[in-house]
């Protein structure tokens, strides 16, 4: 008995230490941003850092007021198209799917998530730009717009950051509806609810913080990636107001020019890495915040 | 549920709720922009590979004349199955001090979901240069696999900790208070009742981390170097079949190479993935 | 069941219809631009200006060369222009978009892509850089750790600059620097990391397979990353020769032995519809100015 209450504390134990490694991570990783952006924020001037509208930092202009202004812009732009067709694909296959289509829609699914950036955004300069393109002439014919924009654009960026986050979405969502008791669903339907109203009504409330803990690794996924969206999004590091037009994001910031940067360039985008860092944390706080608000309703 | 419910039915069911009808369209609509999606893109890289793959493509030996593919496909393999040895175990021990163990309204239960959440949000290419300076500087590893796989452990953590802790939650109390009632421990109760019936959720986040390791190129670039060859120990230096890709297509050089590449990781995916459901029916059998 | 069916097969058809749709519209698409590009060029269209990223040694050689500074030297490349740090991104963007502009590395120009336009006349080919006609070009820098004492390193330098080495360097399109002596290396055993610049790593490649022929005893591990991590690397020691494609900053410098081993034309790219054969420089330099924006008004 003695060893095995042993056991059992030393696991737990165990399990506590394992637990620790992310929050030890997470130091780690802000120790060294910080340690190499403060001093580079400090020199340039936090504010002008912050607000400045220009980056030209072969004339030791840094100012990354675009680059946020793109990164949030983008991210919102993915999450319009991403995350109410992932939610309601994953209703689908959670609970409309013939059960013959369902495993190889399943694995395509999984496979969504295995395409490299890269390959997304050649898929974008190829097929997506172009239309795009023509679609901002179209618009810019009849009028509507003043600048039909090339095709690189924020809107492009959008569209394929919204099918990158699909499996993400879905992956999760999916799996937070199954695990909702079937009875919910039943007593539901027996009450004389339709099918859709005990879906929307009853499952999907009670799977809130899994399809929540999905959009939010969306949002991760669409802040974060670099590779396909430095190649569709024009990287033009100045603000516009049109979403047929190209900017740049934070993490092409980072990606375009770590490559041959010096000196405080290179701290400059370091900086520019916390700034993100920063971001992700914020947004991290008021989901949580959310969520608590939510919990205690 | 719906077996015996005819064509009929459902039409004057939807009849009456019109707005049923429609959440019902948008629905179908979206599954079927999803599927779509796919398969163009899957078409698109099948059409513009296929008939770039060679024999030549799969020398032992990569030169500059055939841009073979097998040293990138070992070095993808070895760095796959080296995070997850390192994440799986943190991820899933984690998720169970989370659900089994910890207390509800705990402190550090939040801190923990926090870094957890901050960990998922951060950039790949911050991590690549947080893995150079920690892993590849400080620590003096170099340009290695295993400076490579600890960065790809620390970015699918998260991953695998949500889906196993969210696996966890939806396993029933009933099963627990039923093992405890017939005289288990609680360790024994959560390896041999809640952990197995939790499998499949753990799987999927596992597929989900795969995915992410055989797809990412930034944050390996600045961890695992770019030698195009199979490095002789897990301290050498070794590039991944996306990395491989990124290094193709970036001069333009070699552009058909490249969507072979892709191709090839194309099948690698499919095998990982068919490889884990087959896995994920033994273990939930057992 | 039957609703299950019918959705089945309303979700499979509806699939193919939209695959086929979306095949259909785009083909259609690339055909329908393929066809009026050749009669419907429209002058008055804006350009698209892409460029290379800030401190990119192709950009730094091309404002430099074509004067896009202000009068304290500073790249003055316009706000407006697309930004891409990648040789391919740049050439696929150029050939998808007829009004686009853009430059990329000589060695990696695919004319079944795009059109290199010739510079007051003169056509960006490796003669017309050696006899100086075409002015656009950048060197390939290598450098080591001052006091290097790796046997293979520095007999691998020496093959670099020996006839045999400079003569691959031309085989691959590039501009040899020297007219050195043959190679007398007396191969020794050992290995060597080298490492940088993406833009070098292609002839570099070649030079290592090249090397191995000759000294079959060494072996030499190379690395792709860009030109400020080969500088930093070989100052750390993580590799033993360090490549750049610009030259060496000065904190650099004062550390490590910088050898130029190629010189690398800058071509100025053009969509293949672009009527255009021939800019001036003052053209090149007002279009990245962005006082130049449609290309009737050059």
């Amino acid at each position: 008995m003695k060893s095995k209450a042993w056991t059992e504390r030393f696991m737990q134990g165990v399990f506590f230490v394992a637990a620790c490694a992310s929050v030890l991570a997470v130091a780690l990783i802000c120790i060294f941003l910080f340690a190499n952006g403060i001093p580079a924020m400090s020199e340039i001037g936090f504010i002008e850092f912050i607000t400045g509208k220009e980056w030209r930092p072969g004339s030791e202009m840094f100012g990354i007021l675009p680059m946020i202004v793109g990164s949030l812009y983008v991210t919102a732009g993915a999450i319009i198209f991403g995350v109410p067709i992932g939610i309601l694909t994953s209703v689908f296959m959670a609970m409309y799917c013939p059960k013959q289509i369902y495993k190889p829609l399943k694995a395509a699914t999984e496979l969504l998530a295995g395409i490299p950036s890269v390959i997304y955004g050649f898929f974008g300069l190829v097929v997506v730009v172009p239309l795009i393109r023509s679609f901002g002439e179209t618009l810019y014919r009849s009028g509507i717009v003043k600048n039909p924009g090339n095709g690189n654009s924020i809107l492009t960026a959008s569209l394929i950051l919204g099918m990158m986050i699909l499996p993400t979405i879905i992956g999760t969502t999916e799996s937070a509806m199954r695990a909702v008791p079937a009875h919910y669903y039943e007593g539901s339907l027996a009450l004389g609810a339709t099918k859709e109203r005990s879906i929307f009504r009853v499952i999907i409330p009670a799977a809130k913080s899994g399809v929540i803990a999905g959009i939010v690794l969306g949002i991760g996924r669409a802040i974060g990636e670099t590779m396909a969206v430095i190649m569709i999004v024009g990287n033009q590091a100045r603000l516009t107001g049109s979403i047929l037009q190209g900017i740049r994001t934070l993490t092409g910031n980072i990606v375009i020019e770590m490559g041959y940067a010096t000196g405080l360039h290179r701290e400059a985008l370091i900086a520019t890495g916390v700034v993100l860092f920063v971001f992700i944390l914020i947004i991290n706080f008021s989901v949580a915040l959310l969520k608590r608000g939510a919990d205690h309703e | 549920m719906s077996n015996k419910t005819t064509m009929a039915d459902k039409f004057r069911t939807y009849l009456k709720h019109p707005g049923s009808f429609i959440v019902m369209l948008l629905v179908m609509l979206s599954a079927i922009i999803t599927f779509a999606v796919l398969i163009f893109l899957i078409a698109y890289i099948l059409v513009n590979g296929v008939p770039h793959i060679t024999p030549s493509l799969f020398s032992l030996e990569y030169t500059s004349e055939n841009a073979s593919v097998v040293p990138a496909l070992v070095n993808t393999i070895t760095m796959t199955f080296l995070s997850l040895l390192i994440a799986v175990p943190f991820g899933i021990f984690s998720a169970i001090f989370l659900v089994e163990y910890a207390s509800r309204g705990n402190k550090f239960v939040e801190v923990i979901r926090l870094t957890t959440e901050t960990l998922s949000g951060i950039p790949s290419i911050v991590y690549g240069l947080f893995g150079m300076l920690f892993f590849v500087n400080a620590l003096g590893w170099g340009f290695s696999l295993l400076a490579g796989a600890f960065t790809m452990a620390i970015m699918i953590l998260p991953l695998i900790m949500r889906t196993t802790e969210e696996a966890l939650k939806a396993v029933p109390d009933s099963y627990r208070e039923g093992s405890f009632g017939l005289g288990a421990g609680k360790l024994r109760t959560v390896f041999r009742i809640v952990l197995p019936s939790a499998i499949p959720g753990v799987l999927a986040g596992v597929i989900l981390a795969i995915g992410r390791i055989v797809g990412e190129t930034a944050a390996l670039m600045y961890t695992s170097g770019t030698v195009a060859q199979i490095p002789e120990s897990i301290m050498g230096s070794g590039r991944t079949l996306a990395l491989h890709m990124y290094n193709l297509s970036s001069e333009g050089l070699y552009m058909d190479q490249a969507y072979a590449t892709a191709v090839i990781l194309l099948i690698l995916v499919v095998g990982i993935n068919a490889l884990s459901s087959v896995i994920a029916r033994k273990l939930t059998k057992a | 069941m039957k609703m299950k069916k019918f959705i089945a097969v309303l979700t499979v058809a509806g699939m193919m219809a939209v695959t086929a749709a979306g095949c259909g519209s785009d083909s259609g698409s690339t055909a329908a631009a393929a066809t009026d590009s050749g009669s419907s060029w429209d002058a008055a269209s804006a350009i698209t200006v892409v460029s290379r990223e800030e401190g990119s040694g192709t950009r730094g050689a091309f404002t430099e060369l074509f004067g896009v500074v202000d009068e304290n030297d500073n790249d003055m490349t316009t706000l407006d222009a697309q930004v891409t740090n990648n040789t391919s991104v740049m050439m696929t963007t150029v050939s998808e978009n007829e009004y686009a502009i853009g430059y990329i590395s000589l060695g990696s120009l695919d004319e079944s892509m795009v059109k290199a336009v010739k510079i007051d006349g003169a056509e960006a080919t490796a003669e017309n850089i050696e006899n100086g006609s075409y002015t656009v070009s950048r060197p390939f820098n290598v450098a080591v750790k001052k006091d290097l004492d790796n046997a293979v390193a520095t007999d691998f330098m020496a093959f670099i600059m020996s006839t045999e080495g400079q003569q691959v360097v031309s085989d691959e399109g590039y501009i040899p620097v020297s007219e050195a002596e043959a190679y007398a290396g007396d191969a020794p055993e050992g290995s060597c990391v080298v490492g940088g610049s993406s833009s070098v790593s292609p002839l570099m490649e070649k030079l290592v397979e090249a090397y191995g022929e000759v000294n079959p005893n060494a072996s030499i591990e190379l690395q792709t990353s860009d030109s400020t991590t080969g500088m930093t690397s070989a100052i750390e020691g993580s590799y033993d020769i360090g490549m750049a494609s610009r030259e060496l900053k000065e904190d650099e410098a004062a550390e490590l032995d910088g050898t130029v081993i190629a010189t690398d034309g800058i071509a100025v790219i053009v969509n293949q519809n672009n009527p255009t054969d021939d800019l001036s420089v003052d053209q090149v330099k007002s279009i990245y100015l962005g006082d130049v924006t449609t290309w009737d008004a050059i």
